[in-house]
């Protein structure tokens, strides 16, 4: 536990320089017009994103700048909308990467000075993560900022449901583990400030449960069950307890987390990144295993839990919407894992996406990949509906 | 696992990485110590040593265990002759016995150059298969003995001879236990570098191999030092020697594994592999890919009784324990080291008593 302050600071110090590319009098979460009275009374908010920003004009998807995003903007991840035009929307994305790079080499340099040394990794892989996480994050901004006017973005939607309910089948593809077939189940209540969240996959063949329970507590951003037309910025702090039984092999993880996850939607880099978002977050676990008898481990395992990633929200508030990202998990004690043959370091990348097809019925959908395929399909049910 | 720029290109490339990256280092393991041509078929059993060479009238293997038997058929019709044995990587008591259908056949020991270079002349009967053994005279019988455990070399491979100098003070470390990451990329010229510095050891080093072995797109760690995955028995020690170097254990070595485990289930069990299955420092994470499939290997090797567990990879010293097996990181070989550590280029001394079914003591020694 003792890297937890510093984890957690790397974190924060993440969003907010996501948050230095905000032009100004934008902020987090707060809405754009008439309902920010209502709003103020569920949590702190920020200055409002500006109408101008919300509601552009839709820049016109051209074919150089989309190329040029590509080669050489892989690189260069202000190139696609500087090529576009936007001069300061490229300008934002180069100010992300080169805060990225920045901080990827602020902590990996002293990594690899220090021999990856017991008594500094912690906050050093912290900074390297934030840092390889806004560099993701401002290339694949770079991406979409010239590919997305070729459609219609999609907004947050104003108001997520109470209580959402769902049921789906998972399939993983482990080679070391037998296991195939799970049934997942989730439940999440949204009340004002807090989400409460719990969830099941349960492999009825294999005996195989990994249940999770944890909460998260809104920071900044208006509530999700009364967004009106906020965007979906926020920073949630989240706590979680996690167990996981493998009856065949005979033991069982358990522990507790703590993570600070933040949202930041994109429009406001730039008009042209309307619809989409970026993920960030950063936290710490405390774990254990134990195993059937004869077998005795009281040994407990800290673990660096990161994440980042790139979104889209889908619908304008008509019968479907919901989101979709893309995004990296630093953990390895979940299905997929992490990847092989990165000397034990790399976690998973996974795709998920949500989304309400009518008022109260939709599908929620995830794949990931690293040590082993996971791929899961959801039925959702929200009480109380969305709009 | 200290190239940070090196791991961010890696993981850009690892989206497209198979879930089972060492299945085809698993399947060479296999095809270790089989060879046949110039009139003699030959198989290492256990695959416990490379056929470097066979032509007429010799052959020449490098031994991966301080003990191992080969078969050797001549083909009939051959005229009966001597054949040249050289075993390099030996043990420096070791000696040769050869028999066919229990009788024995006529050896001859040859000088060698080096104290791990062993020659001897065996005189073959054309259309029969004789088992040679290659060992210390006294490996079967349970008695104390002492090892070095070592690993992670890499960069430090022009530096090595001192370690090796420091382990030949101690006459009672009988082979080094070694834990992969004898290279930095794992090339054909580095490992020939290796093996050329392990001349100046005067006992015989049994090794895995690391992540380090594997950078190279040309891994040709099988034809120099062996199989990644191993099992030998010496003073009725068990030692299990585990390619973790892609970070997991190829489900095709699972089989052989638990077989291994139950043969040593009485006796002391001592495994080496090179990345941790957990790294005791859990926010740097230099362990195995998936913790749950780390946790399950732990659980198999605490149930299969396991005495002690040696990891490499961390450029450092650490002792732990994993699933209540002791278990020791020590990648000492000289590799950047972890700084603020206060440790600096080390070997553990293992001490062993088979016939307690016990690990006496593990120590460490600072080479600098």
């Amino acid at each position: 536990m003792r890297n937890r302050r510093g984890v957690l600071g790397m974190g924060t110090c993440g969003l907010l320089v996501l948050a230095l590319a905000l032009p100004s009098g934008s902020a987090l979460g707060q809405p754009a017009e008439a309902e920010s009275a209502e709003l103020e009374s569920v949590g702190p908010m920020l200055p409002p994103l500006d109408a101008e920003l919300a509601r552009p004009p839709r820049p016109r998807f051209s074919l150089l700048p989309a190329t040029v995003s590509v080669v050489p903007g892989l690189l260069l991840h202000g190139l696609g909308p500087l090529v576009a035009g936007e001069t300061s929307t490229g300008a934002r994305l180069f100010l992300l990467q080169g805060a990225g790079l920045g901080l990827l080499a602020a902590g990996g340099v002293p990594i690899a000075l220090s021999g990856a040394s017991r008594r500094v990794i912690g906050p050093l892989y912290g900074v390297a993560a934030v840092g390889l996480g806004l560099f993701t994050i401002s290339g694949l901004a770079n991406l979409y900022g010239v590919v997305g006017p070729a459609f219609e973005p999609g907004v947050a939607a104003p108001r997520l449901p109470p209580l959402e309910l769902e049921v789906g089948y998972q399939h993983v593809a482990d080679t070391a583990f037998r296991y195939r077939h799970f049934v997942s189940v989730g439940v999440v209540a949204r009340l004002r400030r807090v989400r409460l969240e719990a969830g099941a996959r349960m492999s009825p063949d294999d005996g195989n449960l990994r249940a999770r329970v944890g909460g998260a507590w809104r920071l900044l951003g208006a509530s999700e069950s009364a967004r009106g037309t906020a965007d979906g910025s926020a920073l949630d702090v989240e706590v979680a307890a996690l167990m996981h039984r493998f009856p065949t092999e005979g033991f069982t993880l358990g522990g507790g987390e703590v993570f600070l996850r933040g949202r930041y939607d994109m429009a406001r880099v730039g008009a042209r990144l309307a619809g989409s978002f970026a993920e960030l977050g950063l936290g710490l676990a405390l774990q254990g295993y134990g195993y059937t008898a004869p077998v005795v481990d009281d040994s407990l395992h800290e673990q660096l839990l990161a994440t980042f990633g790139y979104g889209v929200y889908l619908g304008r508030g008509g019968p479907f919407r919901g989101e979709v990202l893309l995004y990296y998990d630093h953990r390895k004690d979940d299905f997929p894992g992490g990847f092989k043959g990165g000397s034990g370091v790399p976690g998973h990348l996974g795709l998920r996406g949500r989304a309400l097809l009518g008022e109260d019925w939709g599908l929620s959908a995830e794949v990931q990949v690293g040590s082993a395929w996971v791929g899961r399909l959801s039925l959702v049910y929200a009480l109380g509906g969305e709009s | 696992m200290r190239h940070v720029s090196k791991s961010v290109v890696v993981f850009a490339l690892l989206a497209g990485c198979s879930l089972r990256p060492a299945e085809e280092r698993a399947l060479k393991d296999l095809q270790v110590g089989l060879a046949e041509g110039s009139g003699l078929t030959v198989t290492v059993e256990d695959g416990l040593a490379v056929v470097r060479r066979l032509e007429p009238g010799a052959l020449t293997l490098w031994g991966s265990a301080p003990a191992f038997h080969v078969r050797i058929a001549a083909a009939e019709g051959e005229p009966e002759a001597w054949t040249m044995v050289v075993v390099r990587n030996a043990m420096a008591d070791a000696a040769l016995t050869a028999t066919v259908d229990d009788e024995p056949l006529a050896v001859e020991a040859m000088p060698g150059p080096l104290p791990t270079v062993k020659r001897w002349r065996v005189r073959l009967r054309p259309g029969a298969e004789a088992r040679l053994t290659v060992a210390p005279p006294d490996w079967e019988e349970p008695k104390p003995f002492r090892f070095a455990a070592l690993a992670d070399v890499q960069e430090a491979l022009p530096q090595v001879e001192d370690i090796y100098a420091r382990i030949n003070e101690d006459p009672s470390l009988r082979f080094i236990f070694f834990s992969g990451d004898l290279t930095r990329r794992g090339t054909v010229e580095e490992l020939e570098s290796f093996q050329s510095h392990l001349e100046a050891s005067g006992v015989p080093l049994f090794a895995t191999l690391g992540n380090h072995e594997i950078i190279t797109s040309d891994v040709r760690w099988h034809e120099y030092f062996g199989r990644g995955n191993l099992h030998f028995t010496f003073h009725g020690a068990h030692f299990t020697l585990l390619d973790s170097g892609s970070g997991t254990v190829d489900p095709l070595v699972r089989p052989a594994l638990d077989g291994w485990l139950e043969a040593g289930r009485e006796a002391v069990h001592i495994l080496g592999t090179h990345i941790p299955l957990l790294d005791p420092i859990g926010v740097r994470g230099g362990a195995f890919a998936s913790r749950n499939e780390a946790a399950a290997l732990l659980g198999t090797l605490a149930r299969g009784q396991v005495d002690l567990t040696l990891y490499g990879h961390v450029h450092s010293y650490y002792a732990f324990s994993n699933a209540g097996i002791p278990a020791f990181i020590s990648g000492g070989g000289g590799a950047i080291p972890e700084q603020f550590d206060g440790v600096g280029r080390h070997f553990l001394a293992v001490e062993v008593d088979p016939a307690a079914s016990v690990v006496r003591t593990v120590s460490l020694v600072r080479v600098d």
